[in-house]
């Protein structure tokens, strides 16, 4: 069953479907052709800027690449390897140590 | 439908007059709807002409003739859910002022057709408003699209894109709230009074 304030809250929407519709004002079309276009000006200002920071974006990349690629004269990667660089830094200081084990060998006894 | 698809599709492919032959057969009804989702006469202009804006620039997804009442619906409902949910000054349940205003109403339920004035309707608007203050802007909306603009659940299916028995419950207990603040105001009022 339904309760007393069940009832009341029907009438009050009732009375709230009821409410007269307001009328639309005489520049309801202006103002809403003006929104239209403020929010086509932002909008197309807004893909400018888009488009102006993919193509920096762009060119941005092209340029590091080519930065990259491009092969420079003076370049300061050296030719050598490690190791070489390693041994030209650092020359043996006892040649002896390392040099090949000469094996003395006596034909007579 | 108000208006041929003929008319629609001349505005999707951007004929300006054939947008405003929409808007002049819509906004009447765009207005009353938006009137009963927020209640509130002094921005119901502004946002239905914010419903037409939004239709304006997503007018080229609309796929087929039938879809475009409910389509439309969904715009006013999503700009007035919005309206609702920017509007910071969200009235509270206030529930002095609704113990008085209920008064009015149940006058005007009793029966006052003949003094139908303008201070009438403001009662019964804030009385309204005030009571939506015990659910979200959401439910509010929902509830108001069942209860006052009569919208079938089939309808309210296709605007929410949700199942019957999900919007069944939604709108039980958004109703359940609502009925207790009106019970609740109305026992503050016996007090008051007694």
């Amino acid at each position: 069953m339904r309760g007393n304030n069940e009832e009341k809250l029907d009438a009050l929407f009732r009375a709230f479907a009821a409410c007269p519709t307001p009328e639309p004002s005489a520049n309801f079309m202006p103002v809403l052709w003006q929104k239209i276009e403020a929010r086509q000006t932002f909008t197309f200002s807004f893909r400018r800027m888009a488009n102006a920071f993919a193509a920096a974006a762009v060119a941005l990349t092209v340029a590091l690449s080519a930065y990259m690629y491009v092969p420079r004269a003076n370049s300061s990667v050296p030719s050598q390897t490690y190791l070489d660089v390693l041994s030209d830094a650092h020359p043996l200081v006892a040649p002896e140590l390392v040099s090949p084990a000469r094996l003395e060998y006596d034909a007579g006894k | 439908m108000l208006v041929d698809f003929e008319v629609i599709k001349r505005a999707q492919a951007g004929d300006s007059a054939a947008f405003n032959e929409i808007v002049l057969a819509y906004r009447r009804k765009i207005l009353g709807h938006i009137s009963h989702l927020i209640a509130r006469t002094e921005d119901v202009e502004d946002v239905a002409q914010e419903v037409f804006v939004r239709m304006y620039y997503s007018l080229d997804q609309l796929r087929a003739a039938e879809v475009f009442e409910p389509w439309l619906y969904t715009l006013t409902k999503n700009a007035a859910y919005d309206y609702l949910r920017k509007q910071k000054r969200r009235q509270e349940f206030r529930m002095s002022d609704l113990s008085e205003q209920q008064v009015t109403m149940a006058d005007a339920a009793a029966g006052g057709k003949a003094e139908q004035d303008e201070q009438y309707y403001k009662k019964i608007r804030e009385s309204v408003d005030a009571l939506l203050g015990a659910v979200s802007e959401a439910d509010r909306v929902l509830l108001m699209m069942k209860e006052v603009e009569g919208l079938s659940l089939k309808d309210l299916e296709k605007i929410y894109k949700v199942n019957e028995n999900a919007l069944k419950v939604r709108l039980f207990r958004a109703r359940q709230r609502v009925l207790k603040a009106f019970g609740a105001a109305e026992k503050k009022q016996a007090e008051s009074a007694g």
